[in-house]
């Protein structure tokens, strides 16, 4: 394994509500550039997760680290992307993509620089002066991932962005994340229900267990990209992991 | 934490009494005659208990405003959700009536005041009347856009099924429409009891209206606040009262 | 499988439906001939949201093609069974209000169809949320109150609108297999419209591919895998690789 620095440290992450246990004694790190992928049995508590992660709501116990301190949406920047897309009506594809740098306010260089290279990395150049009510729901939810990758968060969470997309424009947008994270070298946290998903893209599968969710594995997937899913060894790791948490 | 969050919220509603309590202390004291203080408002109450106003006690003055608004707002009810389901559910219904009621609706029901003084006298049936005005339109308005913006995939349900008219609008549109019918009974309840009280300020020997007139006559202010705290308290009670009916008819619609 | 002969219970002649705007015209569905066999269990595939609902709309009545026919050689008598996407459950009735629904819009006695739904709510795996209003159920069981509305009305075929459309990929093979469940109990001619790869082969006896807009046949695979099927077994995945090279990107 190679020696990245460590971004983001979870220690003994605890919530509970009243007496409902929902994350129990949840510990692990994500390196810096990491590509990490959250699995677990629906109703697990995985949103629960990602509220603690985005501060929405505290944690019982233990911490969220980002480069040592206490993870702060304020403080740190944290990029989101949803299961619906949310690109902002009002803004163009291009404006959508520099929105979060404008914020930032970076020098207008740097900001042209970055959204012409997310552009170039989506093929959406023909689309720059588009409003998202022309767009199709995938072409909108790749506007709000590029707008996520633009500003090189610390941490990028993803929840599910894929959910809703047939097979064959997953896979398109599968290889165009890889393809984002490689070049903006981003650490990601992507959050899924499928399992094929989660191989396909992670380096590091973390798997939970149902609730009160533990973390009851992590699995290192170390397939050569692009990966092939009927691949044996692919099927393998997948089916390692349905029988893990397999409830239906 | 949610026990404690509703903690708070309680001492929220508190201190927001308080603060109006204080502010009417405070602005009291500049000249008691013409805003006199909490403590004599309520001395006026005490008295207004012991002493019937016009041969009629307090109570018979609260009554006789909730009779009217009830009354008014029980017909708006039923006939303002009757004309929005049928204008609703008809195009063609809407287009012959739409017209006219959106000619009809911006006037507010105090403008009908005068005549309907002069048609009908100040009886009991101009104010219920009156009332009735100023509830049957925000109904009636609310029940024609909820069936306009049923789900199409319901509609699709009952067609599917051969629902005949009747069963499509018992059994679909019309329960699909109650959240915009209960906003719209809401409306009313707020807007009759507005009406109300200045049918009873124009024309009357009794309501809540009357009283408040019968103070500003008499120069009697403690007997002006009286009769407004009364009716933003009634006004409250009401909206409480009616969420929980809300809830006990629609129970699918509270999360 | 059997050497009986397989009886049509539906026939598309085609089929083509456009919609007219103010300016343009748009069409959805382009030339469509397709027999569904008795109690099969076909699979419509398509890309994208093009076409697939429209010809469901068709075969249940709720829309008219613009050229072609819809025949039923069978008799329509019960009419269709129709599974929408998770909202069509009504939120205000029970569970047993929602599955009786088709019955009582047909003027069923109460006792009747109160039987008839009981039993369905039971073969969905329902049994004791008979009084359960939709909104304290998961969108795993309202889609089950949805199948189990659907067969009341003892409808000789089913359409299935991608019901599994909102729900996660693990509720979702869950529900692949209840569906399967249901069907191999109570047979009926099912049309199932996905735009899940997956899902087709894990369910259908035949898949009709469409293709982007408008809908036409790009082609009609037969699935010969034994039930119930391995998601990871080396002919699924060839078999779902063949299909996915096969489908349009709808971008």
């Amino acid at each position: 394994m190679e020696n990245k620095d460590i971004k983001v440290q979870v220690k003994n992450l605890t919530k509970s509500f009243g007496d409902l246990l929902v994350l129990d004694d949840i510990s692990f790190e994500i390196k810096k550039g990491e590509f990490v992928c959250i699995v677990g049995p629906t109703g697990c508590g995985k949103s629960t997760f990602l509220n603690l992660l985005t501060r929405l709501i505290p944690a019982t116990k233990g911490e969220i680290l980002l480069d040592g301190e206490p993870a702060d949406p304020q403080k740190h920047s944290i990029s989101f992307v949803f299961q619906e897309p949310s690109a902002f009506d009002w803004l163009t594809v291009q404006q959508n993509i520099e929105y979060g740098l404008k914020i930032k306010k970076r020098p207008p260089e740097e900001i042209k620089a970055q959204t012409d290279k997310i552009i170039q990395l989506l093929g959406l150049e023909e689309w720059r002066e588009v409003y998202p009510k022309d767009l199709s729901v995938s072409m909108e939810q790749r506007v709000v991932i590029g707008r996520a990758f633009a500003v090189n968060p610390d941490l990028l969470l993803m929840d599910e962005p894929y959910g809703q997309m047939d097979i064959k424009m997953r896979y398109y947008l599968e290889d165009e994340v890889i393809r984002l994270w490689k070049a903006t070298g981003s650490t990601v946290l992507f959050i899924t229900h499928n399992l094929e998903e989660a191989v396909y893209l992670a380096e590091r599968v973390l798997i939970l267990s149902n609730k009160p969710a533990k973390l009851k594995a992590q699995i290192q997937v170390d397939l050569p990209r692009p990966r092939n899913v009927s691949d044996p060894k692919f099927i393998e790791i997948r089916k390692e992991i349905t029988d893990m948490i397999k409830w239906w | 934490m949610d026990r404690e969050k509703r903690k708070y919220d309680y001492l929220l509603i508190l201190l927001s009494i308080a603060i109006l309590l204080g502010a009417w202390i405070i602005f009291s004291q500049m000249n008691p005659k013409v805003f006199p203080t909490p403590l004599a408002a309520w001395e006026r109450l005490v008295k207004l208990v012991e002493r019937p106003v016009m041969k009629i006690s307090i109570w018979g003055h609260i009554g006789i405003s909730l009779q009217r608004v009830l009354i008014a707002l029980a017909v708006a009810t039923v006939l303002g959700v009757a004309f929005g389901l049928v204008t609703g559910w008809c195009p063609r219904i809407k287009a012959a009536f739409n017209p006219l009621f959106v000619a009809l609706r911006p006037i507010p029901p105090i403008a009908w005041i005068p005549l309907i003084i002069l048609w009908f006298g100040i009886g009991e049936f101009p104010k219920v009347l009156l009332v009735f005005i100023g509830a049957f339109f925000p109904i009636a308005q609310n029940t024609m856009a909820g069936v306009e913006m049923v789900d199409d995939m319901y509609l699709k349900v009952g067609k599917i099924y051969k629902a005949n008219t009747w069963n499509m609008l018992r059994h679909i549109v019309f329960p699909a429409s109650m959240p915009a019918i209960m906003a719209g009974i809401k409306i009313s309840l707020s807007s009759g009891w507005m009406v109300v009280v200045a049918a009873e300020m124009l024309a009357s020997k009794s309501g809540l209206g009357f009283l408040i007139i019968r103070g500003q006559e008499s120069f009697d202010i403690a007997l002006v606040l009286v009769g407004m705290v009364l009716i933003g308290l009634i006004g409250a009670a009401f909206s409480i009262v009616f969420t929980f009916i809300e809830r006990w008819i629609c129970p699918w619609m509270t999360k | 499988m059997d050497d009986q002969v397989t009886n049509i219970a539906l026939h598309l002649e085609n089929i083509s439906k456009s919609f007219y705007g103010r300016k343009q015209v748009f069409e959805a569905v382009n030339h469509i001939t397709l027999d569904v066999r008795e109690n099969e269990f076909l699979v419509l595939l398509g890309p994208g949201r093009c076409g697939k609902t429209v010809l469901l709309n068709m075969i249940g009545g709720l829309e008219v093609p613009t050229v072609g026919t819809v025949d039923f050689p069978g008799g329509k008598n019960e009419g269709v069974g129709f599974v929408f996407q998770k909202t069509a459950v009504f939120p205000w009735k029970t569970v047993m209000e929602n599955v009786e629904l088709p019955l009582q819009m047909a003027g069923v006695p109460k006792k009747e169809r109160r039987e008839k739904a009981r039993y369905l709510i039971n073969l969905v795996g329902l049994a004791g949320f008979e009084d359960a209003l939709p909104k304290q159920l998961s969108g795993g069981m309202k889609q089950r109150v949805g199948i189990a509305r659907a067969y009341c009305s003892n409808p000789k075929i089913l359409l299935m609108d991608e019901p599994f459309g909102a729900l996660d990929a693990q509720t979702r093979y869950q529900m692949e297999e209840e569906v399967l469940r249901i069907w191999e109990k109570e047979k009926r001619t099912v049309i199932f419209v996905t735009n899940n790869i997956e899902e087709a082969v894990y369910l259908g006896d035949r898949i009709v591919l469409l293709s982007e807009c408008p809908a036409r046949i790009k082609e009609i695979y037969p699935v010969d895998l034994a039930r119930p099927r391995d998601y990871v077994d080396p002919e699924f995945l060839k078999l779902r690789e063949t299909i996915e090279q096969n489908t349009d990107l709808a971008l």
